[in-house]
């Protein structure tokens, strides 16, 4: 009978055990998530340089008013929800009302005022336009947040997320210098992780939350953000299982190939569909013979867009066909109706419209020469300038290869001006507004500003229906307007839009929904958890 | 002079060294024949293997690496004898001002070629070509800023013993100006430890260069055997060619070198081999 009561008993908590279990075997919390990130951020101060590694750390740290999906739709996170006014001028945010920011104070409207009107929209490199139209915040009570704008903003709606537009309490960074605040490497946030200690060189830890205003959330303990300098070392470390997660090359695309192979380890190019990366070739389009539209369009006939990503990135790439990257086209902004540049036929294009454009071979084969400017950001963009040297060499343009430290390299083609042809890469960033027009807009030739329109192009026509966009609230209207601006601007080819780049993000399998966001590494990780 | 000759020949290793040398300088010079064309265009598929089609394969990029191998050596051979050149020179008038004229002139510079030689050789090396920009002539500057202080010192150790000797002052008496006792006088007695340095300081300028161009210094527009294995270090694990190769070639380059200057310093100093 015992026997029997015992056997009952035990097939009960068997059962029990089952159903509970079944929940449990999706999620459970602990554990520690060792993030890779190269280079060391140079501080943790979001709100004043978008350096790129930087927000790797402070994201899961800084909340946002929204988080995003996938389809890039806003989602509500510190703003529990928000309302546009039909001519979209102003917009109001609902802000939850049990936020609290590590050190125990809440989270108010004033706090969400202070970070846009007097930190973000001052000093923050991209905030200065992203909220350029926002004349005010008002803060009727303690959780509405009211934007109002002098033009309807539709891309900033998609700017304002803890990676792009960090909420910041007042209370802190309201005193003192903001540009040299004491906290600018102690952030408080209202994030998933605390930030624990920065051991310079070496890691950034970060704690769980406890009173993370997601309740049961994070799963993580903790978050390790460690700096391995030799990118060997940070593949081994990998490859071990002593870190779990890299994005962002901090694992040379070669190797990013090798370990997807390995059981352990999972490789995935998703989480980069708010940044968009376009591979570039900067003409100066104000020196001879490049102010000849058909010659540019001759070196964009000439560059071989799939050797570059076959052998330079492994893959990690898919050719690109204009200024906007593919990821918009959900959103209908992007289209391939434009010029097509990557055809079989592209050398035999090339040497046709250079005969035309008047610049026939001469000694040697050689149409004219011109000095390539290798970006100076590692072995890849090397192996770039190389084989764009060898393409041009076939077409007849000597390309003779210059290679300078970033600091000239910025100097000589942003402030001087003083280049024919060089290479970049520029993020997207979730809405054309913000991450295309700087490249090609006839109000952004700013000699001295960097990453702005060093190609010197502009067309009154795409100005102006990149201005219409920029304030245009209906969705279809701006689509056919950003249409049009691909058209207009990949024809005349003052950049060669080579590819989309891919970054691999490398992840130990044993941890799940790490890349959960269209941010990827620059989300924050709350649901990520251990097997 | 036969004696000499003797002595430095007949020591078998000096003959492989000089053999290979010897190789390598004929095909330096006969780099365009051998390989025509740019050393940089893509010839075929990445990561042929060593034994095929192209003589020890080609890089990630499809390039031949034999055909960067010739060309490499020119750039190598070049950039190394150019640098000993210039450091040898300026080190050697340097020395010899310094080591003649004693005094403050003699502080003055030594100080300086102290100066030089407290800064980490490679390290300066890299800032110099850093704040000249890449290029051949930036490679070279920077080998010879840090390679010319040994030399500068040798010198002035060979003149002050010289100059104190009999023939020198007798040169004085007869009324020879500074500049003929020097250069007429006591240089030419000078000279064997230079040579002995300067071909050393060959082999240390090619390493230097390689140097460079591993770390993406080196010149964009020259092959060299530094910049191939810089840019073949991150393929180790799938084409271990890309880096083995040039490295071998660095190797039996410099210790040739080294071998040739060791019988140098053997056969011009006879008495050290009795020692």
């Amino acid at each position: 009978m015992r026997k029997l009561r015992t056997a009952i008993v035990a097939a009960v908590v068997l059962v029990v055990s089952a159903i509970a279990g079944s929940p449990a075997s999706a999620q459970k919390p602990g554990g520690t998530l060792v993030q890779i990130t190269q280079p060391e951020p140079p501080n943790l101060a979001p709100y004043i340089s978008t350096s790129a590694p930087i927000s790797q750390v402070t994201a899961k740290i800084y909340d946002g008013l929204l988080e995003y999906g996938f389809d890039l739709k806003p989602k509500p996170s510190l703003a529990e929800s928000w309302q546009i006014s039909p001519d979209g001028k102003t917009v109001a945010f609902k802000l939850r009302k049990d936020v609290k920011f590590h050190d125990g104070k809440p989270l108010t409207a004033a706090d969400v005022k202070f970070t846009i009107m007097e930190v973000l929209k001052k000093v923050h490199p991209r905030g200065i336009n992203t909220f350029r139209d926002v004349t005010d915040v008002e803060t009727p009570d303690d959780f509405t947040a009211v934007f109002k704008l002098a033009n309807a903003a539709p891309y900033m709606l998609a700017a304002l997320s803890g990676y792009e537009s960090p909420i910041l309490p007042k209370h802190v960074f309201g005193q003192g210098d903001i540009k040299t605040h004491p906290n600018a490497n102690q952030p408080i946030g209202t994030g998933p992780f605390k930030f624990v200690e920065w051991r310079r060189g070496e890691l950034v830890r970060l704690d769980k939350n406890p009173d993370y205003w997601r309740k049961g959330l994070p799963y993580l303990d903790r978050i390790v953000v460690r700096f391995i300098n030799d990118e060997a070392t940070r593949t081994a470390a990998l490859e071990k299982g002593e870190a779990h997660v890299a994005g962002f090359g901090a694992v040379p695309y070669n190797d990013a190939k090798k370990l997807a192979q390995l059981p352990s380890i999972e490789v995935t190019t998703k989480g980069y569909e708010m940044i968009s990366p376009v591979v570039e070739l900067l003409i100066n389009t104000k020196k001879a013979p490049l102010d000849n539209q058909k010659v540019r369009q001759a070196m964009a006939y000439a560059v071989d867009r799939q050797f570059v990503i076959d052998n330079i990135w492994f893959g990690f790439g898919k050719p690109a066909t204009g200024l906007i990257s593919s990821n918009f086209a959900p959103s209908g902004l992007y289209t391939a109706e434009v010029t097509k540049y990557q055809v079989p036929d592209g050398i035999e294009r090339a040497n046709k419209l250079l005969d035309e454009a008047g610049f026939p071979r001469k000694d040697g084969g050689i149409r004219f020469e011109i000095v390539h400017d290798i970006t100076p950001y590692g072995p890849e963009w090397q192996r770039f300038g190389e084989v764009v040297q060898q393409q041009l060499a076939k077409v007849g343009i000597k390309a003779t290869l210059r290679y300078e430290d970033v600091a000239t390299w910025l100097k000589r083609i942003y402030s001087d001006y003083d280049f024919a042809l060089t290479s970049n890469f520029l993020y997207n960033l979730p809405d054309p507004v913000l991450g295309v027009h700087r490249a090609i807009h006839g109000k952004l030739i700013r000699q001295g500003t960097v990453f702005v329109n060093g190609s010197q192009w502009s067309d009154p026509r795409a100005d102006e229906l990149m201005d219409k966009a920029t304030i245009e609230p209906d969705a279809e209207k701006r689509a056919e307007y950003y249409r049009e601006v691909q058209k207009i601007a990949v024809a005349a080819s003052p950049i060669i839009w080579v590819f989309e780049l891919n970054f691999p993000t490398v992840i130990n399998k044993r941890y799940k929904d790490v890349i959960a966001s269209p941010l990827g590494i620059y989300a924050n990780f709350a649901t990520a958890w251990r097997e | 002079m036969r004696s000499f000759w003797r002595r430095f020949l007949g020591n078998p290793r000096v003959a492989i060294g000089f053999v290979w040398l010897a190789f390598v300088v004929v095909v330096a010079v006969g780099a365009s024949v051998l390989a025509p064309g740019t050393p940089f265009a893509i010839v075929s598929k990445p990561f042929a293997p060593p034994i095929g089609e192209f003589l020890f394969g080609t890089d990630s990029l499809g390039r031949s690496l034999a055909a960067g191998l010739v060309h490499g050596a020119r750039t190598s051979l070049l950039i190394a004898i150019l640098a000993t050149v210039a450091a040898v020179a300026f080190g050697t008038f340097v020395g010899s001002i310094s080591g003649f004229y004693g005094g403050i002139v003699d502080d003055v510079l030594m100080r300086l070629t102290e100066f030089f030689q407290t800064i980490p050789s490679f390290i300066f090396a890299i800032v110099l070509v850093a704040i000249l920009s890449p290029s051949g002539t930036s490679v070279v500057i920077a080998i010879a800023t840090v390679s010319w202080p040994p030399i500068a010192r040798i010198t002035r150790g060979e003149v002050l013993t010289i100059k104190a000797r009999e023939f020198v002052q007798a040169a004085v008496v007869v009324g020879q100006r500074d500049m003929a006792i020097l250069v007429g006088q006591v240089l030419p007695n000078a000279l064997s430890p230079l040579i002995v340095t300067g071909s050393l300081l060959v082999a240390n300028a090619i390493l230097i260069e390689s140097a460079l161009s591993f770390l993406g210094l080196g010149a964009p527009n020259l092959m060299s055997w530094g910049f191939q294995i810089g840019a073949g270090r991150a393929f180790l694990r799938d084409a271990w060619w890309l880096v083995t190769v040039p490295g071998t070639a660095i190797l039996l380059t410099v210790l040739s070198i080294n071998l040739v200057g060791e019988g140098l310093n053997d056969a011009l100093n006879p008495r050290l081999r009795d020692l």
